[in-house]
């Protein structure tokens, strides 16, 4: 059923692409071949230990294929690495497209279309036994989201991510070039790379390629454009589940293809390879960055697209210092990524359907109007947080404990201070947003956007009481790439360092909670409306032009000390490189000057330094 | 099992209450001990208990609507969850359960709850509190996670509890040349965590009328009165647990319930001297700005805790 | 099957072509339906003597009844064969383009005819003479329809086409004669088993002065100072024309050059000094380009510079990806062109003109599954092997920069005032994206004689 699958996407976009007009029909047919991938994954979930009934397996999936595709060959198998990000991608993509169903409304069938193909290309990358399949997939990946992109019509948007992802491309493919010059082969399981510096060189390409999908510093610069300027569901995919797949790559490239040993052979630092620990120092300083110029933002989008990038910051952290206590947590943080963020992005997108607003400051007061939605956002925002009632809080601490365990004096703080200015800018999306002055008379959100984000938010909960679940799948490919799994029972995790029950927190806070509520509930109590407030005694009389709303510059403080430092920096940086090239160009063009004199006269040249080279030859 | 477990529950009943109960005299306790030295005769120390059971008792209660009311719950609950997996006097009731990171992180339910709160509450001046104390915080958790991640890597563990076994017998940290530059540290920023002066600047009442407490009045105050006042108790007890061994000086194995007791003293000893020194900065200071407090801690204090930081790493081999 | 004359393919629209204006004094618009009815069994006999060149191998022909070494002799090879075909088959979906036009000239459409026929000629001959003839008339042709536009630009356009072309035609027109002069021969196998009795210094002259002349057509930097400016000049259609027909005849004739005909190794390091040149010059130049069309003619340049690389490696790789690059190329810098006329409107919100568009784009820069990717692929795949670091770095920096150029044509196509083309463009840009993806999805069906014309060539066949 492999193949079929596939083929099932590349005819569902046709259909999808037909059906324009249709485009609810189109959403349920999109939607009917998204299921696909989760059916594939029930089928393949024995590979990573899990029993299901054998009910759910509706369908058979090969576990691998190789199919022609004439000159060259399409090999793919699933692993556990695989599995575990088809896992993010295949929940979160059907979702998302039934949360598109009632907010795509233009040229919806363009919209399906390209989203299958997105899926189409994320689930042959996470297949991909060898690199021309690998590549094929993932840069059928790459322009279907410029597709998606391009539905923005956005300037910036559209050159930053195709630059980007050429930059991207180009990265991956000369790596892999390298990569094929010393081992002779394109599969991973048989490459035996040697430590040399050439192939260091390509595995930092693969990486640096990588990079710029997972939108670390300073490759990041096309996310937060994107990201503010596609339509939510999309977004939410992207953020979500597509930017994993960087990190997937790096995953799979560092600790597949190459190992531990072959980094540590540049020397390591405190138990981690030089390589390594350059990775863990960019991802804390893009977690770092991210979150303050996410706490910078006032528009809804840029705001979460800022921290999308602080937050998959944290999984560079992991993925840098490499233990598998590091790795289980980057896996874990990944996981709990794609959920909250999918969470928020579509809360947004369900706010922005409904009021019509993406600015912080023009919002306010909808926890009351839409109280399901602002309930789910909080909950993502609970685990965006690292708050322990979600389970965002598990993979956080892992990679704490990580990165203490190898005694990182100063990547620690910074992870932990980023840490906290994630409740900067979460609390000002649910002020803003939320809570305050209500300023618009809106309903709540439709049944389908409603369902697609509570669903989403259901695993957040899940690995909240039972983090052991994650570790359980995850331990499969720590022993694929020779390590140790972390020590855990499904709801305790223990490290050489000290252990995180999260019954004993659950319980603890729900005593807590019980004790507080008696005190609550002692004396009854009167709801009164918001301008009956303590300003209010003596309310203004042309209350509709004074806003009690103070979510404008909320910061501002913080921007004036912070501001000047971070604001557009690597923007900046990138823009004299563009210059460079194209003051190159300006040269490039002057050659051709127009005068059919001037090009006679090269023809002439060029013969001459022809003749004279050989008779000098 | 049904008496272990009943057993358990009783004892964290009783830790919380006794969080409460010594919280309540540290607000009369501060505001006699601030009277004094402003020459006041001040109100009589168990205006506390006053305080919180004449709110809890009024008959009206005014409420913004749900959301409001969570910032009750939430931040009395919180406070409570987080004093619970505190080593108290070296007991550690649920400290084994979890670690430092937890905690650091279990002291945010209750102020994002208050916050949600407060917030929801639509009163500008709440939300401009809520700005400053997010800011503080951010402000004063760089000095404070610099020290506690060098200690972490000199100790080698990140559990509390261990950290207190390994300061008993008084090899207590504050003893150790590097930590004890470090206590120094994170006692500015205790100040900043405790809201005293200069740092009160969320709640700051000549300018923006008490900031996120505005709307609050009744039992949703006398809870949140709760919660500040408990949060006191936990804060002091962190620094106490992180530089003081805990207050443990009898080991229990050795002198029975009478180490308990000793060491309960010691401990209500230790952090009534640690909240004690905090009142005497917040008598004689004025009040920072905001932007000031965030220069202060992330200038001065962070580079303090920088040197420690190099200094811990140049003693540190893995 | 019927083994049908590869001539056919050269005289029947010669042929015709001079009965258009025929046609032309019955009805004006029949010309158009006549010549696109011409072009089409030209397509047809393409593909019939591509699949006769695939089962049975090269196809000789003689003409005028003598036999080589002295008479005309066709010979269509693999390269040649596939040259054909996508010269013959493009060449009327390129046409259909022109049916909306109101204007019905029969002078266009003869000229068409004829750029298509010599085109054709110089990929399925096997005489140098014969080759320079039709180089002569694709030329000629090819100036004519440059004009065809009547405006300034236009004019231009063609002038300084027409001064390059007839320097590169003399120079030529010197190599063909210096050969001569020694050898004694004009047909390719011969010179091509005889060039070492030749002087050195003769030969390479004659390398140097065919190299310079058939550069201008096959648009090698620096010869090709024409291209921008009658690329800019000439109407979409013609501009989608010349990257179909005669710029791919030129590339295929500097194949024959270094492969057949005077084999040197310097020969190779030459043309490849000069593919990363044009490639690097061409790609840069674009960058900052504002006018489409210009920027589309310069990429042009790029691409070519990236045929000349594979060409030069000498491997039967590099050779299939030169193949698939040619091919990638010629489909989609037409579909670019035609779709690009009149670019300034929202054209991309037009679904079906935003799709050609895109593919093409995505050709061209090399996303798989599109022909353009599996020629960056294999030639990469042969630098890799080689080891050649600067040139891989080369190429993924004018990669880059394609992608940025081309990320600012998508946003031109999709701001500002709406625009559309006429059905006729439009179906003809949806029929060579669907060849496109055809190839795209089946490339083994352009692999496999990929393949066998690389053999070939390596062998010194045709």
């Amino acid at each position: 059923m492999l193949m079929e699958t596939f083929y099932a996407f590349i005819i569902g976009s046709l259909v999808v692409l037909a059906l324009n007009r249709f485009p609810r029909i189109a959403a349920v047919v999109a939607i009917a071949v998204s299921l696909l991938p989760l059916f594939a994954l029930i089928y393949w979930a024995p590979l990573v230990g899990l029993t299901l009934p054998s009910y759910l397996s509706l369908l058979r999936f090969e576990t691998e294929i190789s199919y022609a595709l004439g000159p060259g060959t399409i090999l793919l198998q699933i692993t556990p690495l695989g599995w575990f990000f088809l896992f993010l991608l295949a929940t979160t993509f059907p979702l998302v497209l039934l949360f598109a169903s009632s907010f795509v409304r233009d040229n919806a069938g363009g919209f399906y279309a390209s989203m299958l193909l997105t899926m189409l290309g994320s689930f042959g990358v996470l297949l991909a036994r060898d690199m021309l399949t690998f590549f094929i997939f993932w840069e059928i990946m790459s322009w279907s989201i410029l597709a998606l992109v391009l539905r923005g019509h956005d300037r910036r948007a559209i050159v930053s991510y195709l630059a980007f992802g050429s930059l991207s491309a180009m990265l991956l493919l000369f790596g892999f070039m390298i990569l094929y010059y010393k081992t002779g082969t394109f599969l991973f399981g048989e490459m035996a790379l040697e430590a040399t510096p050439l192939t260091l060189a390509g595995i930092s390409m693969i990486v640096a390629g990588f990079a710029v999908k997972g939108a670390l510093m300073p490759l990041h610069v096309w996310a937060p454009h994107v990201y503010s300027r596609s339509e939510e569901p999309f977004v939410a995919f992207l953020s979500g589940g597509l930017s994993k797949l960087g990190y997937f790559g790096m995953i799979l490239f560092m600790y597949g293809v190459a190992t531990v040993p072959f980094f540590a052979t540049w020397g390591t630092f405190r138990g981690v390879p030089y390589f390594g620990y350059a990775l863990a120092v960019i991802g804390a300083f893009t977690a770092f960055a991210g979150t303050v110029l996410a706490i910078m933002q006032d528009d809804l989008r840029k705001l979460l697209a800022y921290s999308s990038i602080g937050q998959l910051g944290y999984v560079a952290i992991g993925i840098g210092i490499g233990t598998p206590l590091a790795l289980t947590g980057a896996l874990f943080q990944a996981l709990n990524h794609t959920f909250f963020k999918a969470v928020l992005f579509l809360a947004a997108g369900a706010v922005y359907y409904r009021t019509g607003r993406w600015k912080i400051s023009e919002l306010g007061g909808l926890g009351y109007k839409m109280p399901f939605t602002f309930l789910a956002a909080l909950f993502a925002i609970f685990a965006l947080a690292s708050i322990p009632i979600t389970s965002g809080f598990a993979a956080k601490w892992l990679l704490y404990e990580a990165a203490i365990e190898q005694g990182f004096l100063f990547v620690t703080p910074i992870m932990l201070i980023a840490g906290v200015g994630a409740f900067l800018y979460a609390y000002k999306i649910l002020y803003g947003v939320f809570l305050g002055e209500p300023r618009h008379d809106v309903r709540e959100a439709p049944l389908s956007q409603l369902v697609a984000m509570w669903i989403l938010v259901l695993p957040l909960v899940v690995f909240l009481v039972f983090p052991g679940w994650v570790l359980d799948i995850t331990s499969p490919i720590l022993q694929e790439y020779g390590m140790q799994p972390v020590a855990h029972t499904p709801y305790v995790i223990t490290t050489n360092l000290a252990a995180y029950n999260t019954i004993a927190v659950i319980l603890a806070l729900i005593g807590t909670l019980f004790l507080a509520l008696i005190l609550y509930k002692w004396k009854p109590q009167k709801v009164v409306p918001h301008e009956d407030n303590y300003l209010a005694g003596e309310p203004p009389e042309n209350y509709e032009y004074i806003s009690m709303h103070a979510a404008s510059n909320y910061y501002e403080p913080f921007e004036d000390v912070f501001g000047g430092i971070f604001r557009k920096g690597a923007e900046r940086g990138w823009e004299i490189v563009l210059a460079g090239a194209e003051f190159l160009s300006n040269g490039a063009r002057r050659i051709y000057t127009g005068l059919t004199e001037d090009y006679s006269i090269y023809i002439l040249l060029f013969f001459l330094v022809l003749v004279g080279w050989w008779l000098l030859w | 099992m049904v008496i272990e477990i009943i057993e358990k529950i009783l004892l964290l009943s009783g830790m919380v209450a006794l969080g409460f109960i010594i919280g309540m005299f540290f607000n009369g306790f501060a505001r006699k001990v601030t009277a004094r030295i402003h020459n006041r005769v001040g109100p009589p120390i168990y205006q506390g208990y006053l305080d919180v059971f004449k709110l809890f008792a009024k008959k009206t209660n005014i409420s913004h609507g749900w959301i409001f009311d969570l910032a009750a719950l939430f931040s009395v609950a919180g406070i409570a969850l987080a004093f619970l997996f505190l080593p108290v006097a070296g007991i550690s009731l649920l400290s084994t359960e979890g670690d430092l990171f937890l905690i650091l992180y279990l002291l945010a339910i209750p102020a994002l709850g208050f916050a949600l709160g407060a917030g929801a509450s639509g009163n500008p001046n709440a939300a401009v509190g809520i700005m400053r104390a997010l800011m503080l915080m951010l402000a004063y958790e760089l000095p404070l996670v610099m020290v506690i991640v060098a200690m972490m890597v000199h100790y080698n563990t990140t559990s509390l509890a261990t950290l207190v076994q390994m300061q008993s017998n008084f090899k207590w940290a504050l003893f150790v040349p590097q930590f004890f530059i470090g206590a120094i540290i994170v006692d500015m920023a205790l100040q900043g965590m405790l809201m005293e002066k200069p740092f009160d600047i969320a709640i700051a009442p000549h300018e923006i009328a008490s900031g996120p407490m505005v709307e609050f009045g009744g039992k949703h105050l006398g809870a949140l009165m709760l919660y500040k006042m408990m949060a006191i108790v936990v804060e002091t007890t962190l620094f106490v647990d992180l530089f003081l061994g805990g207050g443990v000086v009898l080991s229990v194995e050795q002198y029975g319930w009478i180490a308990y007791l000793v060491n309960f003293l010691v401990w209500f000893a230790l952090i009534t001297f640690v909240f004690f020194l905090a009142l005497l900065i917040n008598a004689v200071f004025p009040r920072f700005r905001i932007e000031q407090a965030l220069k202060f801690y992330w200038k001065y204090d962070a580079l303090a805790a920088l040197l420690l930081l190099i200094w811990v790493y140049a003693g540190v081999s893995i | 099957m019927v083994a049908l004359p590869p001539v056919l393919l050269i005289a029947l629209p010669l042929l015709f072509a001079f009965l258009a204006p025929l046609v032309g004094m019955v009805s004006r618009r029949m010309v158009k339906l006549y010549t696109l009815l011409v072009l089409i069994l030209n397509a047809l006999l393409s593909i019939l003597l591509f699949i006769n060149v695939m089962a049975n191998g090269v196809v000789y022909e003689q003409l005028s009844g003598f036999y080589p070494p002295v008479g005309i002799l066709l010979s269509v090879g693999y390269l040649g064969a596939i040259l054909a075909v996508l010269i013959n088959v493009l060449s009327p979906v390129v046409y259909l383009s022109y049916f909306g036009e109101a204007e019905n000239s029969v002078k266009f459409s003869m000229l068409y005819m004829l750029v298509t026929a010599s085109s054709t000629g110089i990929v399925i001959t096997g005489d140098l003479f014969n080759m320079f003839v039709f180089f002569e008339i694709t030329a000629v042709g090819s100036y004519g329809l440059v004009a065809s536009l009547r405006t300034k630009e236009a004019f231009e356009g063609s002038f300084k086409y027409i001064v390059l072309g007839s320097i590169g035609s003399a120079f030529i027109l010197m190599g063909i004669a210096t050969i001569y002069g020694y050898l004694k021969t004009l047909n390719f196998y011969d010179i091509a088993l005889r060039i070492d009795t030749m002087p050195e210094t003769a030969r390479l002259m004659s390398f140097i002065f065919l190299i310079v002349g058939i550069g201008v057509e096959a648009e090698i930097f620096p010869l090709n100072g024409w291209v921008p400016d009658a690329y800019q000049g000439a109407s979409n259609r013609v501009a989608s024309f010349l990257s179909v027909g005669p710029s791919k005849a030129g590339i295929y004739a500097i194949a024959r050059l270094i492969f057949t005909l005077i084999p040197i190794m310097s020969g190779f390091e030459l043309s490849l000094l000069l593919g990363i040149f044009t490639l690097v010059v061409g790609e840069l130049a674009a960058l900052r380009q504002r006018d489409v069309k210009r920027m589309l003619a310069y990429s042009s340049i790029g691409q070519m510079g990236l045929i000349l690389i594979a060409l030069s490696l000498h491997s039967e790789t590099a050779l299939v990806a030169a193949v698939f690059l040619m091919v990638g190329h010629a489909l989609a810098k037409s579909i670019l062109f035609i779709g690009s006329r009149d670019y300034s409107g929202g054209l991309l919100r037009n679904p079906l003109i935003a799709g050609p568009l895109f593919l093409g784009v995505l050709s061209i820069v090399g996303m798989p599954p599109f022909p353009g990717f599996w020629g960056k692929w294999y030639l990469m795949v042969d630098l890799a092997s080689r080891g050649a670091w600067t040139i891989i770095l080369l190429i993924v920096f004018t990669a880059i920069v394609e992608g940025v150029y081309y990320s600012r044509y998508l946003f031109r196509g999709l701001n500002g005032e709406i625009r559309t083309l006429t059905k006729s463009e439009i179906a003809s840009i949806i029929i060579l994206a669907s060849i496109l993806i055809l190839i795209g999805l089946f490339p083994q069906y352009l692999y496999d004689p990929a393949v066998m014309a690389a053999r070939s060539l390596l062998g010194g066949g045709p």
